[in-house]
């Protein structure tokens, strides 16, 4: 808690709606407290904005505790900003110098369709997760939590894959625009897990085709995706979703027609 | 296997088996190449036993398809991800979270790496036919054509930076293979890496190493 | 009015209440399920859950969620854990003593069939999350790990990292998912419930703002279930999410539900402490940093040194002084209070004077710095992130924040409000939690609303009760509709020059000054006199940019802020009339040596509020609490 102020000059990418042009404004952010998150930085520009009747930058937040991955857009060229393993609720006002000029766009990528400003839309990936990112379990009759041990280092393995909060910074730092690293994230988890292997080579399969059929480009593993991930999600996944893919259809095998029951 | 190749996962697995089929190829390519260091008769033989069997059209076969594959993949999956992502980024990332240079070029440096290897066998395989005898055997006498070749500063500039790219495309893409292929993961994630980093570094002296030897005997 | 709050608890021993509650329920044929549509309202826990199972039993389900994506919703911010019954530990934990252990822990202010319900299922959420694949803490054998939480002296909480509810969450998430892919719910994001639409004395749906296209949406069903979590943000700065808000359950309550126990707030000890005027939240530390974390302040008032240099002896660790048995994990309610006393003697630290010490220095030197970084990494480089500060080296500050909210809409056993047909789940309701909710029950109670009591109780209702065919062009929609445009064109047409966030932060700093941590008589009139003069202001001088048709958060905003201010007045009326002191609910004239006092014999009931009417008084009724299995005790942690 350093109490000190500073003052940025932004320049922000201004869109009204999805098929309008956008282009960059330029906003002065005066006596910026260093312990100000960078979003709480945005609301007192905004509430300045609206004091002159203008409208306030547009931004998708919620939690502002790094966890329910609303929040994200670029910061001179970098998803979340310039700290690792940070969510831009998370990035604190100290990590920027005095009289600094930052550049602010949306995530870009044409699966995430700009909605207004810095607002995106992502629900792409949760077209992917439906597509076979869950267990078929239903409610009500699981056996006793304990029945089945789990090895504490797949336990493990699977919660860090499991971290992912689909803030979509791994497909805006892509220069493919790959949703690689967050389909590859869930496919882990479950992979890792016994409760995962039954449909284990349906999913790889789904989500890949899932992945692919919204417009995500391929992974040509720059790594990009993995430094931008503010949960340290690993490009580990990604070689496993392909072992997965490649496992899944070399072995898959053909569906049979179920016959009546009596 | 057709829903495998349409998607990008194979996609990706089909331009890693063939660079891999590349990759051993210039590692075998250099290695050979070397041989002028011990005596011009033992690169022509070298060169003379290579090609004297019928195994050579094999190989060329090979060779020939896995780059078309490779190329073709290449161009394919280029088109899509730049489709995917649309509009750039209007500042372009420079701190920490920046993918490093070999990995964001790599179509550029296989544009460059390609145009090089067809320009590497017209002046080759393609150019002028010396003969020599070696040991009572005729054969082609390419040691002569490579220090006429080598002996030009503007050729030998032009072969360092294209075999420095590739070795740029040959460190990040086969790390990349390992892990289009699924294997970069577990114990071994970061002795793949190492490896293919080491290759290429190899691969890239080695082959530099000749034009450069060349060049400086001669002048 | 009486059979209003009929609490519909099963007869018999409490131990077979909800086996026999389950098989008296009325069933609806596979083949009749998917006649039947049931609307919910919110995809948290409890949302995501109910949703999930609803649509698997095969009823059309319609999911509405705020947010962009169901999986953002601010149950993923959970940190500690789930408690279960499990007794994995072998520690002496049974159904009962969950049981006993959350009614006691609420101040014996809430329903005992109610509790022991949860507690009975609660064994089962672990059972069914596993099975989801949730990766939960685990030891080498392959075992579940457990941890322990505060108000509990057994180790039952079952934690994913510092992320619980995010796993939880995410597994509850993946199982709707899956029913959104099979069909059998519909989702539709992006919309906030502005209204509830009662026909013939029953919900049949909702008024939806669709948040990207400002379209005003209509949709009917069978019944409605509310799973919009709680009002927190009533104090402006608490650990919720900057969109959580009460106006779902404001615009039933306004339909008809009634609101119970609006007072009772929870105000969580370990948050990161207010820095400055622009805040915008608060981070909250879990709770299970108290496990090795030892909360101190110095003895000496004004002591300006640092902490590192205050030897051991000028340190009053005042939770382990005051409750040697409970220590450093008392409950969330007795912790704040405790800690609010230091800093008004002037013994608080910062520069602000507004926060105490959790130290972990004798823990890593017990357990060395590799062990309290594999059970608090994450949490302690989110603290070193925000503040700039490294808890490793220097102990954590902290300070009580409002966090959660044990009251909400009245529902009976069944989970059902007043308004037939529509059933609130999670912190919406108020069931389980009494005066004071202990750490590790939100999540378990949210789960156990939505995947084992509402499939069963929805079921019961729709089997029996007589719904007509209605569409959403019946003039009750109409109706509804009409109202909130006329409520949506008002707030527009203000014009005035204040935005909604500074009225937000007026009445959030009224609300925290005198119906936060510590009430009393003087402060709550003083509050229902200021208030209504920030209502009277909002309404005439409020100013919305931007346009109506399309995104416009600060429409959202004001909206949002207008219902907080009616709440906040319920919230100091409640708070008021309630003259006793129990849990979260403390009252400066009702304690015996700064602990609550509660009075058995005049508030022994929930208070249940009627709306009736806009600028008309709520009327108060009463809902008798009886206690057959526990005895009422004076909480004691000493």
């Amino acid at each position: 808690m350093s109490g000190k102020h500073i003052n940025l000059t932004l320049k922000v990418w201004r869109q009204k709606g999805p098929k309008d042009h956008g282009s960059l404004v330029e906003y002065q952010a005066k006596n910026v407290s260093e312990d100000a998150s960078f979003l709480e930085m945005v609301d007192s520009v905004n509430e300045e904005l609206i004091s002159k009747g203008d409208e306030p930058i547009a931004f998708d937040h919620d939690c502002r505790e790094g966890i329910c991955g609303s929040c994200g857009f670029v910061i001179d060229g970098e998803a979340h900003g310039p700290l690792k393993s940070t969510t831009v609720c998370q990035l604190h006002m100290r990590n920027f110098s005095d009289g600094a000029t930052l550049t602010i766009e949306p995530f870009r990528a044409k699966s995430f369709p700009v909605i207004k400003d810095l607002m995106v839309d992502r629900s792409a990936f949760d077209r992917i997760i439906s597509a076979g990112g869950f267990i078929s379990v239903n409610n009500g009759n699981a056996v006793d939590a304990n029945a089945v041990l789990i090895p504490k280092t797949d336990a493990d393995e699977a919660m860090s894959s499991a971290t992912c909060i689909g803030c979509g910074a791994c497909v805006a730092a892509c220069k493919n625009a790959s949703a690689a690293l967050f389909t590859s994230a869930k496919i882990s988890h479950m992979a890792l897990l016994p409760q995962g292997q039954v449909e284990r080579k349906e999913r790889a399969l789904n989500m890949v085709a899932a992945m692919d059929a919204q417009g995500f480009g391929s992974c040509t593993t720059t790594g990009a995706c993995e430094a931008a991930c503010p949960k340290e999600i690993q490009l580990t996944n990604i070689s496993r979703m392909n072992r997965e893919y490649f496992a899944a259809t070399a072995t898959k095998r053909p569906k049979h027609k179920d016959g009546g029951a009596g | 296997m057709s829903i495998f190749l349409g998607s990008t996962v194979g996609k990706k697995f089909l331009m890693g088996i063939t660079g891999l089929i590349w990759a051993g190829f210039v590692l075998a390519h250099m290695a050979g190449n070397l041989l002028i260091f011990f005596s011009n008769d033992a690169y022509n033989s070298y060169g003379h036993a290579l090609t004297s069997g019928n195994i050579i059209y094999i190989a060329e076969t090979v060779l020939i398809l896995a780059l078309l594959i490779h190329v073709g993949t290449a161009v394919l999956l280029t088109r899509a991800n730049r489709q995917a992502k649309g509009s750039a980024y209007v500042v372009v990332s420079q701190g920490k979270k920046k993918a490093t240079l070999a990995s964001r070029t790599m179509a550029v440096q296989g544009s460059m790496v390609l145009a090089f290897i067809i320009l590497h066998i017209i002046t080759f395989k393609y150019g002028t036919y010396y003969e020599t005898n070696v040991h009572g055997i005729v054969m082609r006498d390419l040691a002569k054509l490579i220090s006429e070749v080598f002996s030009e500063p503007g050729y030998v500039a032009w072969y360092v930076v294209c075999l420095v790219l590739l070795g740029f495309h040959l460190s990040h893409g086969v790390g990349s293979t390992f892990q289009s292929l699924g294997l970069m993961e577990g114990t071994y994630r970061n002795l793949w890496k190492k490896l293919s980093c080491v290759y290429a570094i190899i691969v890239a002296l080695g082959f530099i190493s000749q034009p450069l030897y060349i060049f400086l005997s001669a002048h | 009015m009486a059979n209003k709050l009929d609490n519909k608890i099963p007869s018999g021993p409490i131990e077979t209440k909800w086996t026999n509650a389950k098989f008296n329920n009325k069933l609806v044929n596979p083949a009749n399920k998917r006649k039947h549509s049931v609307i919910v309202v919110g995809a948290g826990l409890a949302g995501a859950s109910a949703a999930a199972s609803l649509g698997e039993l095969g009823y059309k389900v319609k999911v509405f969620c705020v947010h962009e994506s169901p999986r953002r919703a601010h149950s993923v911010a959970a940190q500690g854990g789930i408690n279960a019954a499990k007794n994995y530990q072998n520690d002496g934990d049974s159904t009962y003593r969950l049981f006993y252990d959350t009614i006691k822990g609420g101040d014996f202010r809430a329903r005992e069939a109610n509790v022991f319900r949860l507690a009975e299922v609660s064994a089962k959420i672990i059972d069914q999350m596993v099975a989801q694949g949730v990766p939960f803490a685990r030891e080498y054998g392959g075992t579940l790990s457990n941890r322990s939480f505060g108000g509990a002296q057994v180790s039952r909480t079952f934690y994913a990292r510092g992320q619980t509810g995010q796993q939880l969450l995410l597994g509850a998430y993946s199982e709707m998912m899956r029913q959104v892919d099979a069909g059998n719910i519909e989702l539709r994001y992006r919309r906030e419930m502005l209204d509830l639409v009662v026909i013939d004395g029953k919900a049949r749906g909702i008024i939806v703002r669709n948040l990207l296209t400002g379209e005003i949406e209509s949709h009917e069903a069978d019944a409605v279930v509310l799973a919009s979590g709680g009002y927190s943000n009533v104090f402006f700065l608490s650990t919720n999410a900057m969109n959580c808000a009460v106006t779902a359950a404001w615009k039933a309550h306004k339909r008809g539900a009634y609101f119970a126990n609006p007072c009772y707030t929870q105000i969580h000890p370990t948050c990161i402490p207010v820095h400055g005027e622009n805040q915008s939240k608060l981070t909250l530390m879990s709770e299970s940093l108290r496990n090795d974390g030892r909360i101190w302040v110095p003895k000496l008032v004004g002591d300006k040194r640092h902490p590192n240099d205050v030897p051991e002896s000028e340190r009053d660790y005042f939770l382990e002084r005051i409750y040697p048995s409970f220590g450093n994990l008392a409950p969330r309610d007795v912790a704040s209070r405790q800690a609010k006393y230091c800093c008004d003697e002037g013994r608080g630290v910062s520069e602000t004077g507004k926060a105490v010490y959790l130290d972990f220095a004798d823990s890593i030197k017990r357990l060395g710095q590799d062990k309290i970084s594999e059970r608090y990494g994450n949490l302690f480089e989110m603290y070193d992130k925000i503040t700039g500060q490294n808890p490793y080296q220097q102990p954590m500050m902290i300070y009580p924040a409002p966090h959660y909210t044990m009251g909400g809409l009245w529902v009976d056993y069944n989970l059902e409000s007043t308004v037939p047909g529509l059933f609130v789940a999670g912190e919406a309701n108020f069931s389980d939690h009494g005066a004071n909710r202990l750490g590790a029950s939100a999540l378990m109670q949210g789960l156990a609303d939505g995947y084992f009591v509402l499939p069963y109780t929805l079921g019961n209702y729709l089997g029996g009760a007589k719904l007509d065919k209605i569409s959403s062009t019946h003039d009750g929609f109409k109706a509804a509709v009409d109202n909130v445009m006329k409520d949506i064109s008002k707030l527009m047409n203000i014009k005035g020059n204040r935005t909604a966030d500074s009225f937000h932060k007026e009445l959030g700093h009224v609300m925290w000054e005198y119906c936060g941590m510590a009430r009393s008589e003087v402060g709550l009139k003083k509050a229902l006199q200021e208030i209504p003069k920030i209502k009277e202001e909002f309404w005439n001088n409020l100013r919305i940019p931007g346009d109506v048709n399309y995104i416009n958060a600060e429409l959202e905003k004001a909206g949002r802020v207008a219902d907080f201010i009616e709440l906040g007045e319920l919230m100091c009326r409640d708070a008021l009339e309630r003259k006793e002191s129990c849990g979260g609910h403390f009252r400066e004239e009702y304690q015996v040596d700064g602990e609550a006092q509660r009075d058995d014999t005049n508030f022994c009931h929930v208070a249940a509020w009627e709306h009736t009417g806009d600028n008309k008084p709520e009327v108060r009724h009463k809902e008798e609490l009886t206690f057959d299995n526990v005895h009422l005790a004076t909480r004691s942690y000493k």
